[in-house]
């Protein structure tokens, strides 16, 4: 594994200093960059898209981990499937456009046919001894966790991911995602490191200087403060908000809706982090004025208030599941210094634009907060790129999970490249 | 002066052409000898056959014979009409097409060697122009033939030929492409040794592979017909061809005001076959019957027009034939690859007319519901407009 001169990765890795970010090399060198796509992004559970991507049999949608072309297909018994995406006779693209319907998966360079099983179904003039079964589409592991599409390239997949599926999935269902629909996708590319994009996502210290949009609905309380820095107004806010969470769990709970946080961000393998939290206002969803975006609710949700549900997932993902909309984020790195943050909106299936809901209300808080937190991570970036930039201490307050991101890809990294 | 009493060849050919042989008697030996197998097309081959002992064939050009074949080890009897003709006693030829899947046809292409023997019976049948009809003392007839029916056509047609009394005869043979014409070079011989009396016209419904056609193109209708013999009606017409071919023949013609009692047309129909040739009939096994009888109540095939919209042309297309077929042999030229419903290149968006289609899931409902289709794999159902 790399370790060159130029940049000594196990060095690196060895001398990691918890609570501090990162050196700079794991954020600009294009040598690291490789690792990265080779074990974080090639050996574990990456976030790709959602089930609504694909809603019907033969609907395809493709994409690109790095130099991995994948398309992810719904077959005819509505098995959600990945493939490579790579014809097996001359290696062209197989599905040249980012989302389509097929009846089979045919290459356009010479028309091989490949059933939505990957088997290869048709191949002209090839000669009697050749044998189609040994030229089926290379399978990519795949999963769905309630609507939410998880792949990986690896040929072993972290088995770890069906403890994360059965944790979570109660948590998820109430939303039924499967049963939902794309409103708005987005993709932005942000001038910065994948990790400073996940590192960013990990806190809201940032949160009261930079985003007016979303700490609208968001308590300010909800991802950690310093106590000792408190007023008395602050203190006395932070307990209401402290028993409003107790009260909310307990009544969310009790009908139907696990909410009580649950943390494995950085022992596990697949690591995960979830917790419902209550929204500010009036109190039912992500939007400018707190209230729903959407009439029709998610799943059988009849309450709008039903707060935030919030997901993330080590390496590349978070969401926000509310009780009319759905929210959710993937990363996948462009190069060492720029990454595409996806964005999707979902709402229920039967929901229509312009009746029940209205774009640009759906989409204004996260779309200016992605617009601002792009522009913080170019900051990082440029910053990294100094050599003045030397790794510096996070909050135990209020980047407790940036830490914990940080501590979860260094192990990640030991793991496969050794310390 | 030794030229009128030659010396007997050596060559056993020559007591073929002894005097005074006697006629084949089946029911002495009907045992024939393959001794010629002639490559007509790509899947058509004409079979010489002679008796084991010289001896000669009298028969009306335009009979058959019946061949009782064992064809692992089942017994079917199968009638052909004879191709040669009469005038020729000493051997008697079968021209035979392929038929993809058909039993007999395919043993008689893949089993049937140069010196095997095959067992017959025949000649039989009353389809003749010289046995049929009530014509003037100088008919003038019209032969309308389609595919591997050309064969007893071509026997009479021989026949004129080979007595040296040409008569005034249109022969219209219904061809696939050029490259499907049965007997081609030979009609063109026959057209020329009876310049004036005999026409030799082809119609071929698509270019060949690698031969283009630039003769009447098309399937066989009345406008064509009008083309090739504007007198018609004034001749004794026999047809033989599949039978939607006939059927197709004989709805032009009661149409066009023929007088149908000159309208002669070879038949397999078993029930007339038993009225005719009672004997043979019994021998005839239940299947073919059952054949003959589906072959005489399938209805005749419809044909549709296809518009494709953006090439700006318009071809026919028959109801059991696929659009892309159809299009290939009009020179429609149409992105496709598999030909079997797999890979979707042909989809086409339909925009009128409805189609039956038997795709292998290169489609998927919701385009099917939005009026695509995949050309290789559908059959017009209606005039068709097509967005290509």
């Amino acid at each position: 594994m790399l370790d060159s001169t130029q940049t000594p990765l196990k060095a690196l890795i060895r001398r990691r200093k918890p609570g501090y970010s990162l050196e700079a090399p794991f954020y600009t060198s294009p040598e690291i960059f490789e690792a990265d796509m080779d074990v974080i992004f090639g050996r574990h559970w990456i976030f790709v898209g959602v089930e609504p991507d694909v809603p019907e049999p033969g609907d395809a949608m493709t994409l690109d981990i790095g130099k991995t072309a994948v398309v992810i297909v719904r077959d005819d018994d509505n098995e959600v499937r990945a493939f490579h995406n790579v014809c097996r006779h001359r290696g062209a693209r197989l599905v040249l456009d980012y989302k389509t319907t097929v009846g089979n998966l045919v290459c356009r360079y010479h028309s091989w046919t490949y059933g939505l099983d990957g088997k290869l179904l048709f191949a002209e003039h090839m000669g009697q001894g050749f044998d189609m079964g040994c030229h089926s589409l290379k399978p990519i592991h795949c999963r769905s966790l309630e609507g939410l599409i998880f792949i990986c390239l690896s040929e072993e997949a972290p088995a770890d991911f069906d403890v994360m599926a059965a944790k979570m999935a109660p948590y998820l269902a109430p939303h039924d995602l499967k049963n939902a629909k794309v409103a708005f996708e987005k993709d932005i590319i942000e001038p910065g490191n994948w990790k400073l994009t996940m590192e960013n996502n990990r806190e809201c210290y940032h949160c009261s200087g930079n985003h007016p949009e979303l700490t609208v609905p968001l308590f300010a309380y909800g991802f950690g403060f310093a106590p000792e820095e408190l007023d008395e107004h602050g203190r006395k806010e932070a307990e209401e908000y402290a028993k409003l969470v107790t009260t909310s769990h307990r009544e969310w709970e009790s009908c139907g809706f696990p909410s009580t946080m649950m943390e494995h961000l950085d022992d596990m393998v697949t690591g995960f982090r979830t917790e419902r939290l209550p929204l500010a206002g009036d109190g039912e969803s992500h939007t400018n004025d707190t209230k729903a975006a959407c009439k029709k609710l998610l799943g059988k949700i009849n309450d709008p208030k039903h707060g935030a549900l919030h997901f993330w997932t080590q390496p590349n993902s978070w969401h926000h599941f509310m009780s009319d909309h759905a929210v959710v984020f993937s990363v996948l790195p462009l190069d060492a210094e720029r990454s595409l943050l996806r964005t999707k909106w979902l709402v229920h299936k039967d929901a229509v634009e312009g009746v029940d809901y209205d774009i640009e209300n759906l989409t204004a808080v996260w779309d200016a907060t992605n617009d601002q937190d792009s522009t913080l991570v170019g900051y990082c970036q440029e910053g990294a790129r100094s050599p003045a930039y030397e790794p510096g201490p996070y909050s135990p307050h209020t980047e407790m999970l940036v830490d914990k991101f940080c501590n979860w890809y260094i192990g990640r990294m030991a793991e496969h490249v050794g310390r | 002066m030794d030229a009128l009493t030659p010396t007997p060849s050596p060559d056993p050919a020559a007591l073929r052409l002894a005097g005074n042989l006697p006629e084949w008697n089946p029911e002495a030996d009907d045992v024939l000898i393959v001794r010629e197998i002639r490559d007509e097309t790509a899947d058509v081959k004409t079979f010489v056959l002679a008796p084991k002992e010289p001896c000669i064939f009298r028969y009306a050009p335009g009979q058959f014979l019946t061949l009782d074949l064992s064809i692992n080890g089942e017994a079917i009897n199968r009638c052909y009409t004879i191709a040669s003709a009469p005038t020729r006693p000493h051997t008697l030829a079968i021209t035979v097409k392929r038929v993809p899947g058909g039993p007999v046809s395919n043993f008689l292409h893949d089993h049937v060697k140069v010196g095997g023997e095959l067992r017959a019976v025949g000649p039989m049948g009353d389809f003749s122009c010289f046995t049929q009809g009530t014509p003037s003392p100088t008919p003038r007839y019209l032969f309308l033939s389609g595919g591997s029916g050309i064969t007893p056509l071509m026997s009479m047609a021989r026949t004129f030929h080979d007595l040296g009394e040409p008569r005034d005869l249109v022969f219209v043979h219904a061809a696939r492409s050029p490259d499907d014409i049965i007997f081609r070079s030979e009609l063109e011989m026959m057209a020329r040794n009876q310049r004036g009396s005999f026409r030799f016209a082809p119609v071929c419904e698509a270019d060949g592979p690698f031969n283009p056609w630039h003769g009447l193109r098309g399937r066989l209708n009345l406008g064509l017909l009008n083309h090739i013999a504007p007198d018609f009606k004034e001749r004794e017409i026999f047809v033989c061809g599949p039978s939607p071919f006939m059927a197709a023949v004989r709805e032009m013609l009661k149409g066009a005001g023929f007088d149908m009692s000159r309208h002669h047309e070879e038949s397999f129909d078993f029930a007339e076959l038993a009225k005719a040739e009672p004997d043979v009939a019994a021998d005839v096994s239940i299947a073919e019957a059952v054949e003959a009888v589906q072959d005489a109540l399938a209805p005749p095939v419809a044909s549709y027009t296809i518009e494709f919209a953006k090439q700006k042309r318009t071809i026919e297309c028959r109801s059991d034939m696929f659009v892309l077929d159809a299009a290939r042999r009009a020179g429609v030229r149409l992105p496709s690859s598999c030909s079997k419903g797999l890979c979707g290149t042909c989809k086409s968006k339909v925009v009128s007319g409805t189609v039956d289609m038997k795709h292998g899931g290169g489609i998927r409902q919701r385009e099917i519901d939005a009026g695509m289709a995949l050309l290789c794999c559908s059959k017009p159902t209606s005039d068709l407009v097509v967005d290509r």
